[in-house]
């Protein structure tokens, strides 16, 4: 039984990090057909963004939070003024993998500013939740409890301005017709610019709840980015909802094969899993087959 | 639409007789630079690089191949590169092949294995081809890393039958010290050359032929080529087939100048640097690869000089070439050249 | 201040094209207020890309477009539908995975006075109820016709002064046309200004004001419907009988 809760506060927790790497992810995905390869290392410039607020500068942590967000949405405005549309502007077929590659570069370049900045070795966050709470068989710590809570408020609100806002509405009309959407006069690059900050500010904070749990090194990022691409594709491209449950789903399954076979079989397994999912549903697990025109 | 249909493409390139005759100028060209490249340099350290470049720019075209010509969007290339390296390094240490043999037995291993991943990828289309290509790759580099079981004993330390963490070393080279002695680099590095100058041709013979036609067909509007009759399980497995054969021969030829191979071949920077080279060159242009790999490797070791900040400036370097130059440095060239037959042939417009 | 004879919408001399050669040649046409002005013409001819045009989605090479006297050519497209034109696309372009009722509230994007989109969004339901029984459909789960009246109803959310339609009758069945066809009569009824855009001028006679022939993307003949219908020649040559 012990066994189980340890499953169930692992995959929790993890299943909370990975759903809030994959929204973000997702919802720049879905509305530019853009795979953001320095999304990863966003993650990790919002955990130094805490880490400079709360020991270099020895504010409040929740400032450091605030910071963090920002950082990112300030860092996504910049990838898109930078990156996004002069690539969009040169026009042409070649735009996902020309931007893919793209924030490659970027992506290495900021990860070695922060090396350059702090260092390499890991780095612990200033600010602790001690104790756990008493789940009867077993324990759950109350930082992690803190991230979930957190976490599944960031995607609550996330889930609200998406499905009940205007601005949500022209980010979701974007995606799902581009010319329609310009046709009813939402000014599209702007909507585009508004997604970047979002899923920025999204990578900042799963950044921050990330180093809380892990060490903060620069190289933070690069794993969650990982799995969280997996479980985009897997959910099926630009679904949102699909991207989280499938976070949850698969981190429970990779605790569950940790605890049961050995820490170094969860990645494999999950990706054997992935090939099979692959194999029988083209289009992802919840994805709809695109229809192309001619 | 139905006004589409009126669309003539100032684009439309040039016909194939005035093509040939620059890939062939700028082929000649390049073979008397790679030919006298060992005359004129002694720095052991130098040639490798070359021999390293050379690498690169082999995987480099076939990626381009697959990706840049075929539309495919497969991460599988460095798992290809490894099973003709892994493939050269077992058969010449159980089987005892000689290294021609094994180098070829890699090559072939390669293209099975390929096959097979082509055979999945069948159904998917996109992203969703990388994402499968890369979890079969990370698979087979779990599977290798993780390997433990003492599979023999060498003198007193175990081996895994794949290797393990450690890999394979001391399986055979191409035996140019004893003939060359000190210039042994040089012997590999002709070898090398001659690999990567095959790879090249037979890259240039495909796409020139209806073959090369029908990869470009599928890519650019699938369901339309399909309609007109192009089999398209066939020319995909084809590509998957073919872009691995040359990719396994030089991952063979990597683990036989190196006289090692290990699960380190399977690096997503590695692959990463890689797309790099052929979209910065310029992907679905011949040449754009072997022009990626020289402005990327150039870079890279000017970039050396930087210290600290090198891997940095690489990144940046790679970012401002992407935006600036989207369709590559080839592309930009191409389009450049276009323009200017454009407007030399367009008919004068009365007022 | 405005005269009452300005056009809604000035189309003057109007060359556009794709990646090549132009599509649209010297186009000229005016569409006045409160009448429906049709274009047909041969598929392929540039009719689609006139209203393209028009929205900002296909670029201008020569030539103004103005609304009210107003130059609007040099506009974004989400600029030229805040200026009042309200464009239904050919094929609908509908947001798939929206709701009709979502679907319709992006119509009135440019709009922020809630009463207003509330009145707009009564009176479609009132014109078009199909769309209130199956407000919370997802539209990808929509027959034809009921496609068509979403994109209708969209147009209609805009509020705006003139309305481009394309083809509304592409793609369906004889008998849901004239569903469609009665509701674009009710509109016209109410001295709505549609610059209306059909493959056969047959089905649309009754309805127009105007109509203007497109082929090859020149303007080869304009004058009443009745007058077109009666010139055989007109219509086996461009429109094959």
């Amino acid at each position: 039984m012990d066994i189980i809760i340890a499953i169930l506060v692992t995959g929790l927790t993890n299943g909370a990090l990975y759903a809030l790497a994959t929204l973000g992810l997702s919802l720049v995905w879905g509305s530019m057909g853009m795979l953001n390869m320095a999304h990863g290392s966003m993650l990790a410039l919002g955990g130094y963004m805490v880490f400079t607020m709360a020991v270099g500068v020895g504010l409040p942590v929740w400032t450091g939070f605030v910071a963090a967000a920002a950082a990112g949405a300030i860092f996504g405005g910049l990838l898109y003024f930078g990156v996004v549309r002069p690539l969009l502007k040169s026009g042409g077929p070649g735009f996902e993998t020309s931007v893919m590659i793209a924030t490659v570069g970027i992506s290495i370049a900021l990860e070695n500013a922060l090396l350059l900045s702090f260092g390499g070795q890991p780095l612990s966050q200033p600010f602790a939740v001690a104790g756990s709470v008493n789940l009867g068989a077993g324990v759950m710590p109350w930082l992690n409890v803190t991230i979930v809570v957190v976490a599944v408020l960031v995607m609550g609100a996330m889930g609200f301005l998406i499905s009940k806002t205007k601005m949500g509405r022209a980010i979701r009309a974007t995606a799902q017709n581009r010319d329609a959407a310009l046709l009813m006069g939402v000014p599209v690059e702007w909507t585009y610019l508004q997604v970047l900050g979002l899923a920025g500010a999204l990578a900042g904070i799963c950044g921050v709840l990330l180093s809380a749990v892990t060490q903060l090194s620069p190289t933070l990022g690069a794993d969650p980015m990982l799995k969280a691409f997996i479980m985009c594709v897997v959910a099926g491209l630009g679904n949102l909802p699909g991207a989280v449950i499938s976070a949850f789903g698969l981190a429970l399954i990779e605790a569950a094969v940790q605890f049961g076979l050995g820490a170094r079989w969860g990645f494999p397994v999950l990706l054997m899993l992935v090939i099979a999912i692959l194999i029988w549903r083209p289009n992802g697990l919840f994805g709809r087959a695109q229809i192309r025109r001619m | 639409m139905s006004d589409t249909s009126i669309k003539i493409s100032a684009k439309t390139p040039a016909p194939a007789g005035n093509g040939m005759r620059a890939d062939l100028a700028i082929g000649i060209v390049f073979l008397v630079c790679a030919i006298a490249a060992p005359f004129v340099i002694d720095s052991k350290y130098l040639i490798g690089q070359l021999i390293v470049g050379l690498f690169w720019a082999a995987i480099a075209v076939q990626w381009n191949l697959l990706f840049g010509y075929a539309g495919v969007f497969s991460l599988a290339q460095m798992a290809l590169f490894a099973v003709g390296g892994y493939g050269t390094a077992m058969t010449a240490t159980y089987l005892g092949f000689n290294i021609w043999m094994a180098i070829l037995s890699g090559a072939v291993a390669a293209t099975i294995f390929s096959m097979l991943v082509g055979l999945a990828c069948l159904r998917l289309q996109g992203v969703y081809v990388a994402l499968l290509t890369f979890a079969i790759s990370n698979v087979l580099y779990l599977l290798i890393v993780t390997d433990t079981a003492c599979y023999e004993m060498i003198g007193t330390t175990c081996r895994q039958f794949t290797g393990g963490p450690s890999g394979f070393s001391r399986f055979g080279d191409f035996g140019m010290r004893p003939v060359l002695r000190g210039d042994w680099v040089k012997g590999n590095y002709a070898i090398v050359l001659a690999g990567f100058v095959l790879t090249l041709l037979s890259s240039w013979v495909i796409i020139r032929s209806p073959m090369g036609l029908a990869f470009k067909a599928l890519r650019d509007n699938q369901g339309y080529a399909i309609a007109r009759g192009i089999n398209r399980f066939h020319t995909q497995l084809l590509v998957f087939g073919i872009s691995a054969f040359f990719t396994g021969l030089t991952g063979g030829l990597y683990a036989a100048h190196f006289q090692a191979i290990g699960p380190s071949v399977f690096s997503m920077n590695t692959l990463l640097f890689i797309m790099a080279i052929a979209v910065v060159g310029g992907t679905g242009t011949f040449w754009g690869p072997v022009l990626g790999t020289i402005v990327l490797m150039v870079a890279d070791e000017v970039m050396r000089d930087a210290g600290q900040f090198r891997t940095l400036g690489l990144g940046l370097l790679i970012a401002v070439f992407v935006v600036l130059l989207p369709r590559g440095i080839v592309g930009r060239i191409g389009d450049f050249l276009t323009s200017i037959r454009a407007r030399q042939n367009a008919p004068r417009q009365g007022d | 201040m405005a005269e009452n004879n300005t056009p809604a919408l000035s189309i003057e001399g109007l060359s556009a094209g794709y990646d090549g050669p132009d599509v649209l040649h010297g186009v000229t046409l005016a569409v006045p207020k409160g009448q429906i002005v049709t274009v047909v013409g041969p598929n392929g001819h540039g009719k689609s890309t006139l209203l393209r045009t028009i929205s900002g989605l296909t670029r201008r090479r020569e030539g103004r477009i103005l609304a009210e006297g107003r130059e609007i050519h040099k506009l974004k497209p989400y600029q030229v539908a805040a200026a009042g034109i309200a464009h239904v696309p050919q094929g609908d372009l509908l947001f798939p995975e929206m709701t009709v009722y979502e679907n319709l509230l992006m119509g009135a994007y440019t709009t922020s006075d809630h009463d207003q989109i509330a009145e707009r969004l009564a009176f479609v339901y009132r014109l078009l109820p199909r769309l209130e029984e199956r407000h919370a459909q997802v539209t990808s789960s929509l027959s034809g016709g009921e496609r068509r009246m979403v994109g209708i109803g969209r147009g209609l959310m805009a509020g705006g002064d003139v309305m481009l339609i394309d083809e509304p009758s592409l793609g369906l069945a004889p008998l849901v046309i004239e569903q469609i066809y009665e509701v674009i009569a009710a509109l016209r009824a109410e001295g709505r200004t549609i610059l209306l855009v059909e493959e056969n001028p047959a089905r649309v006679a009754h309805l127009s004001d105007v109509m203007h022939l497109l082929d090859d993307g020149r303007v080869v003949w304009s004058g009443a419907p009745e007058a077109l219908l009666d010139r055989d020649e007109l219509l086996s040559t461009y429109l094959g009988g």
